[in-house]
């Protein structure tokens, strides 16, 4: 099971120091980042419909 | 074996009117409040069980877990009181009932979710993700773990459901089975209640496992966000 990290053996700088599988704050970065794109994507496909419905018209 | 075969497992009724929650409070009639210092046999040796299971389950746990130490007795000694007690004969059991374990099962689960959203957001979050994974594995790897966090509750009520349903049929089977063949062939009949003396061992050990397994997780799930 995967613990919890200090985050002092790993010292990233530049984008990964946010965005990374090994500290908390990198990791807890990736879940919102995925489960935001998903929501996006999801979003997306339902704003395009009634752009579909509009042009088929 | 007349009987319709899932005839145990139907809402119990007397005279009509459905006694399940009877059935379900029954066991705590079993287990008295010491009210002294010095009790009963009854209550000394019910003092022993409850102190020798929390000193296990609640060793693991900081303070904040140990708040959950009355709410993990009691489902341990509801759970195996229910199942032992639905080992005598013609008796109904409520854990062989789906929507009462999940009724368990779904409020504790959520209970500890939520309190490690409350208290460790950061961490709770970043649960969701393995250490170490590589990048191209990360949203897949998200989207497994979000999925086996709501099958939790689910595997909970259902491995309990099973196990003690299972175990119900099996005896009834082979019961009805010893039955029939003391007419027909007795030797067979003798080795079939053998077997079922067996079973009945068993389901004795997988009655109290059960209830163990059942608290063990809720408390590994609570130690997992405390």
């Amino acid at each position: 099971m995967a613990g919890h990290d200090s985050g002092t053996q790993h010292q990233f700088t530049g984008i990964k120091k946010y965005f990374n599988s090994y500290t908390l704050i990198g990791r807890r970065n990736y879940v919102l980042l995925t489960y935001g794109s998903i929501l996006m994507i999801i979003l997306g496909f339902k704003m395009r419909k009634p752009k579909k419905e509009v042009s088929q018209k | 074996m007349n009987e319709n075969l899932f005839a145990s497992f139907t809402t119990p009724m007397m005279m009509g009117v459905p006694i399940v929650v009877l059935i379900i409070i029954f066991p705590s009639i079993l287990f008295p409040s010491p009210n002294r210092l010095i009790n009963n046999r009854l209550a000394t040796v019910q003092q022993w069980l409850i102190q020798l299971v929390s000193k296990h389950m609640l060793s693991i746990h900081n303070y904040k877990g140990q708040t959950w130490a009355l709410m993990l007795m009691s489902l341990i000694l509801f759970i195996g009181s229910t199942n032992l007690l639905g080992l005598l004969p013609h008796s109904f059991t409520p854990t062989t009932q789906l929507s009462m374990n999940l009724g368990m099962a779904i409020p504790l689960w959520a209970g500890t979710v939520v309190m490690g959203f409350r208290h460790k957001t950061k961490a709770s979050l970043a649960h969701f993700l393995p250490q170490g994974t590589p990048l191209p594995l990360i949203p897949m790897l998200v989207i497994i773990e979000t999925i086996s966090l709501f099958i939790q509750p689910v595997a909970l009520a259902v491995r309990l459901t099973a196990n003690i349903t299972a175990g119900h049929l099996l005896i009834h089977l082979i019961g009805g089975a010893t039955l029939v063949l003391m007419n027909i062939n007795p030797v067979t009949a003798l080795i079939t209640f053998i077997i079922l003396i067996l079973l009945t061992i068993l389901e004795l050990a997988v009655a109290l496992i059960q209830a163990y397994v059942f608290t063990l997780l809720v408390s590994l799930y609570l130690h997992d966000n405390t």
